[in-house]
């Protein structure tokens, strides 16, 4: 597949606008740590993946591999040490392969990697490659960047479900003064919640593809981030509220799944009576 | 499957956009509230200081010393949340260092060492060895902020 070719693949769009963000980032913030620890996130991606697919006799997706480790470089704070962010790498890896229904991943890797890292190495997630310490303006990056994302894979009501759900309900939170709804209405959280509704959410195989679907899997996403916000506050609502999202995506692939299967049976069975009667 | 229509995305983008907005000027004044209630600690701390008869004397009997003795409440706060400190100071030297208040978005545990850093170190400028960058800023600022209304003028 030539450049051209590949960069008009979902795929391609989501690396080349991360890659973008990682150069604008890196310029905005004048350091250069966060794409050393993008290089070391990718590497370490691409040698856990190679192994397991060798042990396993697999076959590789070479692009969200390197996708992956991008999310990782560009949520964890540059100042993240190495070993961590490949710590971080590693297990997100791992969840890709382990965590899977039919061969595809249950849960957006990138978000289990970030979100076990937050209790077993303490990360501190600054989502500083979604512009969290620039200028409010460069925001526009993002929704540039996102909408032509949610274009190219057809998730528009996903994205749109779970930002009217998710801000409805900080804006009863902020009338209700329950919480901290003013911190997630402005940066850097803001940041984190459009580029997390973009690129993470909208992530295919751990999604829904019916718009009907689509559509409860936002709220879903939402209502539980919302949650755990209102409780608990932190850094972790974001990828708590996907993970129920991709649960709920999995059972839908698993009762539809169990839906064929037993349409199919059914027709065998209608076939072979059919031509039994046929041969009386 | 057919694409989304345009005009429902502009629609919906639109009406999101009006929520988000009523949302942000809705929680204007609680955004605001969290600094200036640190400002108005720290000042009230600093005017009590040198208001009650004993802060005058405490001045005039510290004239030769850097700091004066005393518990000093200092913040330091920035996009992810803030950390408010109480530094205690006798004869020129960082006695205790408590962290008051934690409001950062991350956890407290990453700061947990940083006061014993201060009385090994005597100075705010601790060392920032976890990665967790904002809450070491955050409360290198608190200690800073202290330390300076301790100074004598």
């Amino acid at each position: 597949m030539t450049i051209q070719k590949w960069i008009k693949t979902p795929k391609g769009y989501v690396t080349a606008t991360l890659v973008s963000y990682l150069i604008i980032a890196s310029i905005g913030s004048k350091n250069i740590m966060g794409v050393k620890n993008g290089i070391i996130a990718i590497c370490l991606a691409f040698v856990v993946d190679f192994l397991y697919c060798r042990m396993k006799n697999r076959k590789s997706s070479k692009d969200s591999t390197v996708i992956t480790g991008l999310f990782i470089s560009l949520i964890l704070s540059f100042t993240t040490p190495w070993q961590i962010v490949a710590g971080t790498a590693v297990i997100a890896i791992l969840s890709k392969h382990l965590l899977v229904y039919k061969k595809k991943p249950i849960f957006n890797p990138a978000a289990v990697g970030l979100l076990l890292s937050i209790f077993i190495f303490q990360t501190g997630q600054s989502w500083w490659g979604a512009f969290g310490d620039l200028p409010a303006w460069t925001i526009i990056f993002l929704v540039i960047g996102g909408y032509l994302i949610t274009d190219r894979v057809n998730k528009f009501p996903q994205v749109l479900s779970f930002l009217g759900t998710f801000f409805v309900l900080l804006l009863l939170m902020g009338m209700l003064n329950v919480g901290n709804a003013a911190d997630a209405f402005r940066p850097p959280f803001i940041n984190a919640t459009l580029f997390f509704s973009f690129f993470m959410l909208t992530d295919p195989p751990t999604s829904p593809a019916k718009y009907k679907n689509q559509v409860l899997f936002g709220i879903l996403s939402a209502v539980s981030g919302v949650l755990v916000y209102g409780i608990f506050g932190g850094l972790t609502y974001l990828f708590i509220g996907l993970f129920i999202g991709n649960i709920y995506s999995y059972l839908q692939k698993r009762s539809s799944s169990k839906a064929t299967v037993l349409t199919q049976n059914v027709k065998t069975q209608y076939q072979t009576r059919t031509s039994r009667n046929a041969c009386r | 499957m057919k694409k989304v229509d345009k005009k429902w995305v502009l629609l919906c983008s639109t009406a999101i956009a009006a929520v988000y907005s009523a949302g942000y000027y809705t929680t204007e004044s609680q955004a605001a509230v969290q600094p200036i209630q640190q400002h108005i600690v720290s000042n009230l701390q600093k005017n009590n200081d040198s208001l009650n008869g004993t802060g005058k004397k405490v001045v005039n009997s510290q004239k030769n010393k850097l700091y004066k003795d005393g518990t000093f409440t200092g913040s330091g706060w920035n996009r992810r949340g803030s950390i408010g400190v109480q530094v205690t100071i006798k004869n020129d030297k960082i006695k205790d260092v408590e962290i008051s208040d934690f409001a950062m978005h991350y956890s407290e545990s990453d700061v947990v060492g940083l006061p014993d850093e201060v009385l090994k170190k005597q100075n705010a400028q601790v060392m920032n060895v976890s990665g967790a960058t904002y809450s070491t800023q955050a409360f290198q600022d608190a200690v800073q902020e202290a330390l300076d209304q301790a100074r004598n003028a």
